[in-house]
C-alpha cells in the first residue's frame, strides 16, 4: 500500500536548523498552548527559538518565563492539567532542581512534553552531554526517550504527545537529545506540512479529569497509606498499555511520512546476523554505525542497537534481539557511581532483562563520554574489539572499561 | 571525501556572523547536491567579549549524511582544516579562547595546501609576521577591509558575510561554486548586490591568494598545555590555587593567575601618552581585568598580556590622546610600554603617535551600529611636568 507521503506531499520545506531549533518547529507545528521557560545551556536555545517564533507572529502559544525550573515545571504540570498541551524543558542541574514537579506531573497522570538537552551534572561547571540528568526519571512513571538526530527530534515532539496524550497512556514525555553534538549542530531538516501534522496528532483531550470553571474537580487531594499502592499499580499499568499505543503510533506516523522507523523502541543496525552488537542512546550511534560498517568489510560480524525508548523498557523486544548475540556491549554515557562492578545505567537494565533467559550473551561495559568527551569512530571499533573478545570467552580484570579516560 | 572549514571569530561580537558563514556554507553545499553540515565550538560558550572562538562547517560530495557526521559531529574540535577563516585579523597573533587551551596558533590546524582567509587591511607580508610557519606548503589570502565587529549578540550586515563566502569558493571550489554562492545569495536575500559583492570578493582572492613556503612565517613559542590524568590532581574537582591579593610597584607588578592571561582576546590595545598623564588613577581604577600596575613615579604601566581591548581605560580616561585604542597588529611584542617611557621619554612619544596615527576608531560595542572614524590629533608634551596638563579638558 502507497503510504501518504508517497501520494501527497507531506513535508512543507527543508530548513537549516540545530537540535535545539528542531524541536521548537517540533512544538509549533504541535501549536502548543503553553510553554514555560527557564534558561540553561543547552537547553536555553529552544526557549529562544520559541519566543522568536512568538515575536516572529510565527506562532501563537501562551509563553511563560519562570523563577527557576521548579516553577517552570509546575506551571507546565498545571497548564497541562487545564487540558492545555504544555511544553517544557532543562538540562542538567537545573532538570535536577525542579525535580519535585517532575515527580507529581508523572504521579498526577498529566501528559505535557519535556525536552531535556542532556548535560553533566555539575561542580565544577560543565556543559558537555552526559545522560544522568534525563535517566534520573527511569524510576519516576515517565515516557523517556532519545533522538539521535535533530530530524528525529523534531519528529519524535509529534510521536511524544500523541503517546503521551493517548488515553490509554496520559504519562509525561520526556524526549532527551545529546548537548552539544545534537543541540548545537545545523542540518538541513525536512519539516513536514502543518496539514499532515494535524492529520497525525489530534487535539488534546483530558476528559473528565480537566481542571476548568465549567468542571469543578480537585485534583491531588491528600492521601495515605490507603491508597498510594493502587495509584502505583495503575502508573504500572500504563506504562504497560505505552508499550502497545507506542508500536500503534509509529505505525501511524510511517503509513503518514513515510517508512522512517522500522523498529518503534530501537534501530537496529545490522543486526540480523550479527554476533556481537553495541547498545548506546543518542548521538552516539553515527560512529558506531560507522564503525559496524568498518568492522563488516573486515568480516567481523557485528551489530548496532540505537536504544531509543528507555521507558517504558522494551524488555520483550530486547530480549528477542540481544538474546541472539553471542556478545552485548552497552555505552554508558552516565555513571552509576558504587552500583555493581561500579558501571552505567544501562547496563543494570540491559543485563536483568537477559537474565532469564537460558542462553545468555556476554555483557560488556562502557563508560565513555562524559561531559561530552568526544566518542570516535576508533573508540567505537575499540568497544567492538573487547566486546568480540570477552564474547570469545577472554576474562577481563574489570568488568567496565572507562573509554577516552586520561590514565 | 570530507571538506572542513573552519571560521575563527571574536566571541559575541562575531558571534551571529559566524554562525551565519557556517549555516551558509551547508545550504550552498546542499543546493549543490552534497551533504553538509555546521556546529560551533561548544566549549566556546558562554563566549566572552571578544574570546577567539570557532564555527565549522563540513562537506562532502560522496558520504551519507550518517557518515560525514560521525566522521566529523562528536567531535569537540576540528582535526585539520581546508579553510581556516579568519573574521579579525588580530587573531593571526594567536587565539587562546579559555583556560587549559594555551595560546594556539591560528593555522595550527590547517592541512597542507590549505588556506588561511584573513579579513585584513594589512599586506600578507605583515600578517605573516605574526603566522607561525609550517613544516609544509600553504596559502593565504585577504579579504580586503576591517574586522566586523558588531555589538553585544548583534549582526552588522556589512557583507561581510557575503565577501567570505565568495573569496572561500575562490580559494577552494571543492566546498562551493562560486555560480552556487551567487544564485544563494539572490535566491534568499533577493538583493542584487549581495551576489555582486561575492563575486568581486571571489574576482579579488583569485589575483591575491598567495603560496606561503615550508618553513616561511614566524617563530612559536606556545606549547599546547597537557592535562594531567586523574590520578595527577587532587580528589574534590579542579581546584585552582588563588593568586595572592594585592601588588607591588612597577611594571608586572599586580598579582594575577598565569594560568589564563587572555590577552589575545583584543583587537585593540590602549597607548597611553605618559607625558600627558594628569595621575587621575581611572584608568586603574576602571580597569575590568587590572591590567594596570602603578610605579614608583604615579603613573600607571599597562601589561599587554592581560589586556583585552575593552576600551574602558580609553572611554574614562580624561585627557585627550592620552589613552587611545589602537589595531592590535600594529604591535610585535607585549613589552611594557612605561618602561620604554622611562628610558627614553622622547623617543617613547613618537613611537605612540607613530602607533595612533590620525585616525580614532570608535566601536559602539553595546548597540551595534558599526564603527567610527573620528580625527585625532597630536597634543605636544606637557610643558611644565609640575603645572596642569597641556591636553586636559576645561
Amino acid at each position: 500500500m502507497a503510504t501518504v507521503a508517497e501520494t501527497t506531499n507531506v513535508w512543507a520545506n527543508e530548513l537549516l536548523l540545530n537540535g535545539c531549533q528542531a524541536v521548537a518547529q517540533g512544538v509549533k507545528l504541535a501549536n502548543v498552548d503553553v510553554i514555560a521557560a527557564y534558561p540553561i545551556r543547552p537547553y536555553t536555545e529552544v526557549m529562544d527559538q520559541l519566543s522568536k517564533l512568538i515575536a516572529d507572529g510565527e506562532f501563537d502559544s501562551e509563553y511563560i518565563v519562570a523563577d527557576s525550573e521548579h516553577s517552570q515545571f509546575e506551571i507546565v504540570k498545571h497548564a497541562s492539567s487545564v487540558g492545555a498541551r504544555a511544553f517544557g524543558g532543562s538540562s542538567g542541574t537545573g532538570w535536577m532542581y525542579g525535580f519535585e514537579a517532575l515527580v507529581v506531573a508523572a504521579t498526577d497522570r498529566l501528559p505535557p512534553l519535556f525536552v531535556v538537552g542532556n548535560r553533566a551534572l555539575d561542580d565544577p561547571g560543565a556543559f558537555g552531554v552526559e545522560h544522568n540528568d534525563a535517566l534520573a526519571l527511569r524510576d519516576m512513571g515517565w515516557l523517556l526517550c532519545w533522538a539521535s538526530t535533530a530530524q528525529e527530534a523534531l519528529e519524535h515532539v509529534l510521536i511524544g504527545y500523541r503517546i503521551a496524550e493517548d488515553n490509554r497512556v496520559l504519562m509525561p514525555m520526556a524526549l532527551a537529545m545529546d548537548g552539544a553534538f545534537l543541540t548545537h549542530s545545523q542540518h538541513m531538516i525536512k519539516v513536514p506540512t502543518q496539514e499532515a501534522v494535524n492529520t497525525f496528532l489530534p487535539p488534546f483531550n483530558l476528559g473528565k479529569r480537566v481542571l476548568h470553571p465549567d468542571n469543578p474537580v480537585s485534583i491531588a487531594p491528600q492521601v495515605n497509606e490507603d491508597w498510594v499502592m493502587e495509584l502505583r499499580r495503575q502508573n504500572w499499568e500504563a506504562a504497560r498499555r505505552a508499550r502497545t499505543v507506542i508500536p500503534e503510533v509509529y505505525k501511524s506516523f510511517n503509513d503518514l511520512f513515510g517508512p522512517r522507523y522500522a523498529n518503534p523502541f530501537f534501530d537496529e543496525f545490522m543486526c540480523e546476523d550479527a554476533e556481537v552488537v553495541l547498545v548506546g542512546l543518542g548521538a552516539v550511534a553515527m560512529p558506531a554505525r560507522t564503525a559496524v560498517r568498518r568492522l563488516r568489510e573486515q568480516g567481523k560480524k557485528a551489530g548496532y542497537v540505537n536504544l531509543r525508548w528507555f521507558r517504558p523498557f522494551p524488555t520483550e523486544q530486547l530480549r528477542a534481539t540481544l538474546g541472539r548475540m553471542k556478545g552485548v556491549g552497552i555505552i554508558d554515557r552516565n555513571f552509576a557511581m558504587g552500583s555493581p562492578d561500579n558501571g552505567g545505567i544501562v547496563v543494570q537494565d540491559i543485563r536483568s532483562c537477559l537474565y532469564p533467559l537460558t542462553k545468555r550473551p556476554v555483557v560488556t561495559d562502557f563508560i565513555g563520554g562524559l561531559g561530552g568527551r568526544d566518542m570516535s569512530i576508533a573508540d567505537c571499533v575499540r568497544m567492538f574489539e573487547i566486546t568480540f573478545d570477552a564474547a570469545a570467552g577472554q576474562q577481563r580484570d574489570e568488568l567496565v572499561t572507562w573509554i577516552g579516560l586520561r590514565e | 571525501m570530507i571538506k572542513r572549514v573552519e571560521v575563527n571569530y571574536r566571541g559575541i561580537f562575531q558571534k551571529t556572523l559566524g554562525k551565519y558563514i557556517g549555516g551558509d556554507i551547508v545550504q550552498i553545499a546542499s543546493r549543490m547536491g552534497k551533504v553538509a553540515f555546521s556546529n560551533g565550538r561548544y566549549s566556546d560558550s558562554p563566549e566572552r567579549n571578544g574570546i577567539p572562538c570557532k564555527y565549522f562547517a563540513f562537506v562532502s560530495p560522496d558520504l551519507s549524511e550518517e557518515e560525514l557526521e560521525a566522521e566529523c559531529g562528536a567531535k569537540l574540535d576540528i582535526d585539520e582544516a581546508d579553510v581556516s577563516v579568519v573574521v579579525d585579523d588580530t587573531m593571526v597573533k594567536g587565539v587562546e579562547p579559555w583556560g587549559w587551551h594555551g595560546v594556539r596558533a591560528i593555522n595550527e590546524k590547517l592541512r597542507e595546501k590549505g588556506c588561511l582567509l584573513v579579513t585584513s587591511q594589512h599586506s600578507h607580508d605583515q600578517l605573516l609576521t605574526f603566522i607561525p610557519k609550517q613544516p609544509f606548503s600553504w596559502r593565504l589570502a585577504t579579504v580586503e577591509g576591517p574586522a566586523s565587529l558588531a555589538g553585544l549578540w548583534v549582526y552588522k550586515d556589512d557583507l561581510t558575510r557575503e565577501r567570505v563566502l565568495g573569496a572561500l569558493a575562490a580559494v577552494d571550489p571543492g566546498i562551493i561554486s562560486i555560480e552556487a554562492v551567487e544564485s544563494y545569495l539572490l535566491e534568499k536575500t533577493k538583493d542584487k548586490h549581495r551576489a555582486e559583492a561575492a563575486r568581486a570578493s571571489y574576482d579579488a582572492t583569485l589575483r591575491n591568494m598567495r603560496v606561503v613556503k615550508a618553513g616561511e612565517g614566524a617563530e612559536w613559542h606556545h606549547e599546547i598545555p597537557r592535562l594531567p590524568t586523574w590520578k595527577e590532581f587532587e580528589s574534590g574537582g579542579v581546584v585552582v590555587p588563588a593568586v595572592p591579593r594585592g601588588f607591588t610597584m612597577g611594571p608586572r607588578g599586580q598579582s594575577r593567575n598565569e594560568r589564563f592571561l587572555r590577552g589575545t582576546t583584543k583587537s585593540h590595545r590602549p597607548v597611553v601618552r605618559f607625558d600627558l598623564c594628569i595621575k587621575c588613577t581611572l584608568c586603574w581604577y576602571d580597569c575590568p581585568d587590572e591590567c594596570f600596575d602603578p610605579t614608583d613615579d604615579g603613573l600607571y604601566d599597562v601589561n599587554y598580556e592581560v589586556c583585552v581591548g575593552c576600551h574602558k581605560c580609553a572611554e574614562v580616561c580624561p585627557v585627550p590622546e592620552c589613552i587611545v585604542m589602537v589595531d592590535e597588529l600594529k604591535f610585535d611584542n607585549n613589552d611594557s610600554p612605561w618602561e620604554h617611557h622611562k628610558r627614553d621619554p622622547q623617543g617613547y612619544i613618537k613611537w605612540a603617535e607613530e602607533k595612533k596615527g590620525l585616525e580614532r576608531i570608535h566601536y559602539p560595542h553595546v548597540t551595534g551600529t558599526g564603527m567610527e572614524i573620528r580625527e585625532g590629533k597630536f597634543v605636544p608634551p606637557k610643558p611644565d611636568k609640575g603645572g596642569p596638563a597641556a591636553g586636559a579638558k576645561a
